[in-house]
């Protein structure tokens, strides 16, 4: 199967980027596919941390692209998955540590080895941003449903379109269907009306997800957490599978359902 | 014979009433224009025209002449009443005409920007941050929810119309408005936004 490089972004800080390339790559390793994900976050990296694997990095990507050691030595290999493997940010550098013409090599070379590079792109439009994007095939973009993310997924959009990438897709994070229902959120079509691109998924708000950030295991690990399925369920449309959108009522019934489970569970 | 040229309060007034054809009037306000070339710029000009009416293409020419010396035209005055615009009912009746227009076939997103010198047609959305800006007219085959600047060298005849118009601004010339603060207003209808009477008003779009 040819392999493809996704980039992950957002343009606003703080809706999700890196618990999304965290969960997505974890769910794509546990469909056995081979999976290396890069945090191109030099200087801020964080993605280490969400997988838990703070403690095993050597090298990172500023001592593969200046030769100091060999890409494979930098690459950390999961704890809990064969497929998986992580390309850590140097935290001591900044953003100009790095070329997109460095990042096109190095993403190439990856190909050889792995169906999937997923590539957690800095928030902002600057060098941190064209170095996420330069070997990408496709883009994720990550948007919550506040105006603010919106008008940042929008101008994100445009640069993405402007290097050459016109087929993103949308993920909307942190969706509160109750205030929806109330009228208190953006719905998910208003997004899709001014963005207008390719819906990939929707994750509901979870609040497992601090819980399995600060644990450092991702939420699709956990078979109970809505956010972890929503992940499970956009990894599969990624693999190519037709998967339903699950409408926002959908997702209430199955937490309603979930929670009858447990009650019975407890008697 | 020639025009008689007053300067009131940095404005300037020319006397045309004696001149009966255009092409006089033209040759007129070119000549007295060299000799006060080193006037200050942005300065604004009233042109007496006495009985004759001006067409609006006739006009943009006289706009044109001044703009070329750094002025603007602040009024045209006319005894006579301006005659009805042909075809007032059709909302493109009274439209200038532009040579050159401009097609773009994508939206524009925040933080893009597109300017022409003509007309501009834009077969998308203009999202909330976007700007679009042109000389002439802007029309929008989509959703116009970021900033749109027609008449952009001053033609305050110029228009701005969209499938459907809910901009963060419109500015049409020298004349910006933005939507009433706190008030929604939902309108499915494609609408037109003209200068009437000194005002920008919205109409809605009958052809």
């Amino acid at each position: 199967m040819k392999s493809r490089v996704i980039v992950i972004t957002s343009g606003k800080g703080g809706v999700g980027k890196t618990t999304t390339t965290a969960n997505l790559g974890t769910a794509l390793a546990m469909m056995d596919k081979k999976v290396v994900m890069i945090d191109t976050d030099i200087g801020l990296r964080n993605l280490d941390v969400v997988m838990g694997l703070e403690n095993r990095i050597v090298f990172d990507i500023v001592d593969v692209v200046n030769g100091n050691c060999k890409l494979k030595q930098a690459l950390i290999k999961d704890k809990r998955f064969d497929g998986l493997y992580l390309l850590p940010a140097a935290q001591t550098k900044d953003k100009t540590a790095v070329s997109p013409h460095q990042m096109k090599n190095l993403t190439n070379e990856l190909r050889k080895d792995f169906d999937y590079i997923l590539v957690d792109c800095p928030a902002g439009i600057e060098q941190g941003f064209k170095n996420a994007v330069a070997g990408a095939d496709n883009a994720i973009v990550v948007a919550t449903p506040e105006i603010s993310s919106v008008r940042d997924a929008d101008r994100i959009i445009g640069m993405l379109e402007a290097s050459g990438l016109n087929n993103a897709r949308l993920i909307i994070n942190r969706l509160r269907s109750k205030m929806v229902k109330r009228g208190d959120m953006m719905d998910i079509n208003d997004i899709l009306d001014i963005l207008s691109i390719e819906l990939l998924g929707v994750v509901p708000e979870d609040e497992s997800i601090v819980v399995s950030t600060n644990r450092g295991e991702p939420a699709v690990m956990e078979t109970a957490s809505r956010a972890g399925g929503a992940y499970r369920r956009i990894a599969r449309r990624i693999t190519g599978e037709k998967v339903p959108m699950l409408s926002v009522d959908e997702e209430n019934v199955n937490f309603v359902d979930r929670f009858r489970r447990i009650l019975k569970l407890a008697r | 014979m020639s025009a008689a040229l007053r300067s009131v309060n940095g404005e300037i007034q020319v006397d045309m009433r004696s001149f009966n054809t255009f092409s006089e009037i033209k040759n007129q306000l070119e000549g007295k224009l060299q000799r006060i070339d080193n006037y200050a710029l942005g300065t604004l000009v009233t042109l007496d025209l006495g009985d004759k009416h001006l067409s609006s293409k006739q006009v943009r020419e006289i706009e044109d002449i001044l703009l070329d010396h750094g002025m603007h035209l602040r009024e045209l005055r006319s005894n006579t009443p301006p005659g009805e615009e042909e075809g007032d009912d059709y909302p493109f009746g009274d439209m200038p005409g532009y040579s050159d227009t401009t097609l773009i076939c994508r939206h524009l997103r925040s933080g893009q920007k597109v300017f022409c010198e003509g007309n501009l047609v834009i077969l998308g959305d203009i999202n909330p941050g976007a700007e679009v800006v042109a000389g002439g007219n802007i029309v929008v085959m989509g959703s116009l929810r970021g900033l749109a600047h027609a008449g952009a060298f001053g033609d305050e005849t110029a228009i701005i119309s969209a499938y459907r118009l809910s901009p963060t601004q419109l500015r049409i010339a020298n004349h910006i408005t933005r939507p009433p603060d706190g008030e929604v207003i939902v309108v499915s209808t494609p609408e037109l936004a003209r200068i009437r009477a000194g005002k920008v008003v919205i109409e809605k779009l009958k052809i």
